[in-house]
């Protein structure tokens, strides 16, 4: 009997890590954009993706894109209310992935649930992921822009008590900045915090009720669509 | 709130290992968690503990090892530790960079017999 020690300086999540590449290469290869929604329970992730896939569904002001087609992957511990939210919405496709319990969702489920979907007749989905800011944060699920939505009603604080998902996001999305008043949210504690953790993802401030920001917003996921060479894919 | 979907990564990773280098059993997982990751040690290792059974790794001590977030402060020119619920530097109290997160989720080195 011989005992030895093996070095290993393995992510303990490799394995997940893996199947979110493979993932990711099927979204690439079909051209899509994909976009895993992060936030805390009822910050507008759900009225995001509706606002933003309908502005995206008119891609106004972007020659030679007639319409970008929106894809949903629901994540949610149980229940299917928003994806027959969003498909009443328009979305052109919508697959439920239900966690039972879970409070993140894994690349193996979305591995699954690309299988539902008709990723060639799709430009962008949005993985909407279970309402939690720190658990999602872990796994990758293939995605090409990691979103951290908050909403000023949660408190310009939210950074420095969530700092990673603030850290790791490609773009951060602040909701409900009509109630900015009302909430006392203070906006430059909130950029300065963000801005220690993040200086590159760019920072949106909108309103999924009066409609605020949301083109713009909107526009910059239409951009990074392009930017990745997809505008050629859109062939209709 | 996540450490039952941690563990299972955790025995499935190291079972694998222990296979290819055909161990006969894994005594201890050395693991680098970040001190903002979210993990609560006790939580981990129960978990663990009840993933691990009938398994290669099934007894297997969890040794876990803690990384800090660190920041970098450009007035000071170091390096520092920030105190629960702010970035500040402790020395001139401006708000530096981030250089680690402190969510690393690492295994680091295993103990096995072969």
């Amino acid at each position: 009997m011989t005992i030895q020690h093996i070095k290993i300086a393995k992510q303990l999540l490799a394995n997940n890590d893996e199947a979110a590449i493979r993932n990711r290469e099927r979204i690439e290869a079909a051209g899509v954009l994909a976009i895993n929604v992060i936030a805390g329970p009822g910050a507008g992730k759900t009225s995001l993706i509706i606002k933003t896939l309908q502005a995206l569904q008119s891609s106004a002001g972007h020659p030679g894109v007639a319409r970008a087609r929106v894809g949903v992957i629901e994540g949610d511990i149980a229940g299917i209310i928003d994806t027959q939210k969003v498909l009443a919405a328009g979305a052109d496709d919508a697959v439920q992935i239900n966690t039972g319990g879970n409070c993140h969702l894994e690349a193996g489920m979305i591995q699954q649930a690309l299988d539902d979907l008709d990723l060639e007749r799709l430009d962008i989905i949005f993985v909407e992921n279970v309402g939690n800011l720190v658990c999602p944060t872990h796994w990758a699920l293939g995605e090409q822009l990691k979103l951290c939505l908050l909403s000023a009603a949660e408190g310009h604080d939210k950074p420095l008590k969530y700092p990673e998902i603030f850290a790791v996001s490609d773009v951060i999305v602040l909701n409900k900045i009509d109630l900015i008043e009302l909430v006392d949210f203070e906006r430059d504690a909130f950029y300065a915090s963000v801005r220690a953790l993040n200086q590159r993802a760019p920072i949106f401030e909108v309103s999924c009720r009066t409609g605020t920001g949301i083109a713009d917003w909107a526009d910059w996921v239409l951009n990074q669509w392009t930017l990745r060479g997809a505008m050629v894919e859109n062939s209709r | 709130m996540h450490e039952l979907s941690i563990a299972s990564y955790l025995v499935e990773s190291v079972v694998e290992q222990a296979q290819q280098i055909r161990a006969e059993r894994v005594l201890a997982i050395n693991l680098l968690i970040g001190d903002r990751a979210g993990i609560v040690d006790d939580s981990l290792r129960f978990s663990f503990e009840l993933l691990a059974a009938d398994t290669l790794v099934a007894g297997a001590a969890l040794n876990i090892r803690r990384s800090p977030m660190r920041f970098r402060c450009d007035e000071c020119h170091g390096e520092y530790i920030p105190r629960d619920g702010e970035f500040n530097c402790p020395d001139c109290t401006r708000i530096g960079q981030l250089i680690d997160d402190g969510a690393t989720l690492q295994i680091e080195s295993i103990e096995v017999e072969t």
